[in-house]
């Protein structure tokens, strides 16, 4: 029996998509910063990492897996040379606030780009994805985080909901958000 | 058995009719080859390719199906890939943007598994109405093989013939399961419409309720019928292959025709392919049946001319690539005041279905209705996300816009009408093969249906749903149902091929599915594609063995 695999991506339409995913980052505060700056900006490490980590669970009250953390911080790293500053600094600002949930400190950013690095990271969570492009590396699927404010209802798409005709025509209460 | 080069039954194309046709033939003791212009991919990598897709392309049910340069579809990753292969002209282009898979299995991969039959009236537009075609035989003709095509791919559906379409219509065999239940979001619409008159009826689909069906698992509710099936647990072609592998068939995947060879008294003796390194090889047969979709094979008719058939084959009556249909779609977007709920059972699964009849048909087109029932947490999220929300807020708007959301749709018949045209365009594929080119108007019967008929009703619909707001698509869209390039009718003067779907003009050449279809209906096609093929399989095995 024969097999194909499919082609992955043409390389023309990945320099063209990926033109238009970074113009798409500049939006979310992601934008390569000027030359001077550029220049200090400090590496991304393992201790940046950590601080990441520890950053997106401030801004995240909800389970983590490290290792979809570890790939959407090296990832916002790549297209940000700046990050490892800003979460830096964002958590000094949580510190100072003794912030142990996002609503303790997110008030308090300021408005530019420490804000929209922080809307970036958890965009990046809920959506999977650090940039939502054509050719953008999925970083989560089924634990994205979008898909769970509505897992108690609503389908993961390609994952089974239920046995066979045995899922439910109730319709729940939006205030009652499941646990994740 | 068959060879490479050779079978009494020679089948291009590797979708529902193909399979359907080969199946029969092999049943009945005849040699069939399929040649499939794609590649054969198997289902878990199509699944992996979906969850690898960044949220913004999970809509595009192409973008799991990379197409093999050989073998090029529509792709709409970006504005330009999108119009890449197929050309599109006239005031309704955009609706005729139709997504087909050429892999191994056909377009089934990425169907919604709706198996509606069409009514007596629908086969009997110009007579009852004064417009459009009649079909050339008439619905007790064709009822025995909706039938069977409903056991052949397994289509679910209720018992009560009050709740069947066309209602309390004689039926030889009941479906071979019952319906597949109804989520939240179903159950609302559905007592919505009762409250306006109109009737959202479970949808017969080949899909397995309840228990397993032909090898295939019962539906476990994955809600992505489209882009694909992870389970199979809806009818689709590619799972139809090993079972005609098991039978002796052959199938030659990565073999893309083009050209059908016509010789002495026109019957047809071979079909020539295009391997991946562009080698041309010859493949004769008694009987060829080209099933490459609506598209493909209008495309393929008008590529093979020659100095008997200089218009293309089976096209003396200049019909070929003409009264090109679809159902025109128009979608509204709603925001609700109230949670609705889709996500829970398959993408489609119910649909109003009534109102595509009635004597109005005379004046405009008749609609079909549906509430989409995929799950809109991605959409819900990513809309929450660009509110620049985060904490509870993030997640309590994630839920509300994913449960208050709704897509309706509303999908028009057409009428066919030889300016919608199917012609080769001077562009070439990678092959050198020239692209399919299609001009598109909907027409006055449509633009009329929406204005009088199918969007006051829609609207209607949004605010019984508890609408806050209502967007309407700003022109036709299409729904994929190809048909009409190789229209069907008793006259070779004014049509393509015969009642069992063979051409006029040559007698060993079949051309069945959509585009024979002498009425496109508000309905989706696919049921009527294969009642078709298991006719003119039945005339390919009685011609092989009578002559």
């Amino acid at each position: 029996m024969i097999r194909d695999d499919c082609p992955t991506v043409f390389a023309l339409d990945r320099r063209e998509i990926l033109a238009g995913g970074l113009a798409f980052v500049g939006g979310l505060g992601l934008a390569t910063p000027p030359a001077g700056s550029a220049a200090e900006a400090t590496a991304w490490s393992g201790e940046s990492a950590a601080r990441f980590m520890e950053l997106s669970s401030l801004l995240i009250q909800h389970h983590l897996n490290e290792g979809v953390g570890r790939r959407i911080g090296a990832a916002m790293s790549a297209l940000n040379p700046s990050l490892a500053e800003q979460v830096t600094e964002l958590l000094a600002i949580a510190r100072k606030k003794n912030a142990r949930i996002v609503e303790d400190f997110f008030p308090d950013l300021p408005e530019g780009p420490l804000k929209e690095t922080a809307l970036a990271i958890v965009s990046a969570w809920y959506l999977g994805v650090v940039t939502d492009a054509p050719d953008a590396e999925v970083f989560a699927y089924a634990h994205a985080l979008m898909y769970q404010p509505t897992k108690d209802v609503m389908t993961i798409p390609s994952y089974a909901i239920s046995p066979p005709n045995a899922w439910s025509a109730e319709a729940p209460r939006l205030s009652n958000m499941p646990e994740f | 058995m068959a060879t490479d080069q050779s079978a009494d039954v020679v089948v291009v194309g590797t979708g529902v009719v193909g399979c359907l046709i080969a199946e029969r033939a092999l049943d009945a003791g005849l040699s069939v080859l399929m040649l499939e212009a794609g590649p054969r991919v198997d289902r878990s990598r199509i699944v992996q390719n979906y969850r690898k897709l960044p949220p913004i392309l999970r809509g595009h049910w192409d973008a799991p199906y990379p197409p093999e340069p050989w073998a090029p579809h529509l792709e709409t990753r970006g504005a330009k890939e999108q119009e890449e292969y197929l050309q599109l002209e006239g005031p309704n282009a955009r609706a005729y943007l139709q997504g087909y898979v050429r892999y191994a299995g056909g377009a089934t991969w990425h169907w919604a598994g709706l198996s509606w039959r069409i009514t007596p009236e629908d086969m009997r537009l110009k007579s009852l109405y004064g417009v459009g075609r009649d079909w050339p035989f008439g619905y007790d003709v064709i009822e025995p093989y909706y039938t069977r095509a409903e056991y052949a791919m397994g289509v679910c559906g209720p018992s009560d013939p009050a709740l069947q379409w066309p209602a309390n219509t004689k039926r030889s065999k009941p479906y071979p399961m019952g319906p597949i239940p109804f989520g939240p979001g179903e159950r609302r619409f559905t007592e919505v419409a009762a409250k306006l008159g109109m009737s959202n009826l479970q949808a017969p689909q080949a899909r397995n309720s309840g228990a397993a069906y032909d090898g295939r698992p019962a539906c476990s509710g994955t809600n992505n019928c489209f882009p694909v099936c992870p389970l199979a647990a809806k009818y689709d072609a590619a799972s139809a292959l090993p079972k005609i592998e098991a039978k002796g068939g052959k199938i030659l995947v990565n073999a893309v025709v083009y050209r059908i060879e016509a010789g002495e008294k026109n019957a047809i003796e071979a079909v020539h392919y295009f391997d991946p390194v562009k080698r041309s090889q010859r493949v004769t047969g008694s009987i060829f049946v080209i099933a490459c979709n609506g598209i493909e094979t209008p495309k393929l008719l008008l590529l093979s001319k020659d100095e008997r058939n200089p218009n293309g084959v089976a096209n003396s009556s200049d019909q070929v690539g003409r009264n090109m249909m679809d159902q025109p779609k128009l979608t509204a977007m709603l925001e609700l005041s109230e949670p609705l709920w889709t996500g829970v059972g398959p993408v489609q699964s119910s649909s109003i279905v009534a109102t595509s009849q009635g004597d109005f048909r005379s004046r405009y087109a008749g609609a079909m209705f549906r509430m989409e029932n995929a799950a809109r947490s991605a959409l819900g999220a990513a809309a929450a996300l660009k509110k620049g929300l985060v904490g509870k807020a993030l997640d309590a708007e994630i839920r509300r816009l994913s449960a208050c959301t709704a897509q309706l749709t509303v999908e028009h018949e057409i009428l066919p009408s030889p300016g919608n045209r199917l012609t080769l365009s001077d562009k070439r594929d990678w092959l050198g093969i020239n692209k399919p080119n299609i001009y598109y108007d909907v027409g006055d019967y449509v633009r009329q249906s929406a204005k009088e008929y199918s969007v006051p009703r829609l609207k209607e619909l949004a605010a019984g749903l508890g609408a806050t707001s209502f967007q309407l698509s700003p022109e036709f869209l299409n729904s994929d149902h190809i048909m009409g390039g190789c229209i069907m009718g008793a006259d070779a003067a004014t049509s393509v091929v015969d009642p069992d779907c063979r051409a006029h003009d040559h007698h060993n050449l079949f051309l069945p599915g959509g585009g024979a279809m002498p009425s496109g209906t508000a309905l989706n096609s696919t049921l009527s594609m294969a009642a078709l093929a298991l006719k003119a399989a039945d005339a390919v095995v009685d011609q092989l063995r009578h002559g």
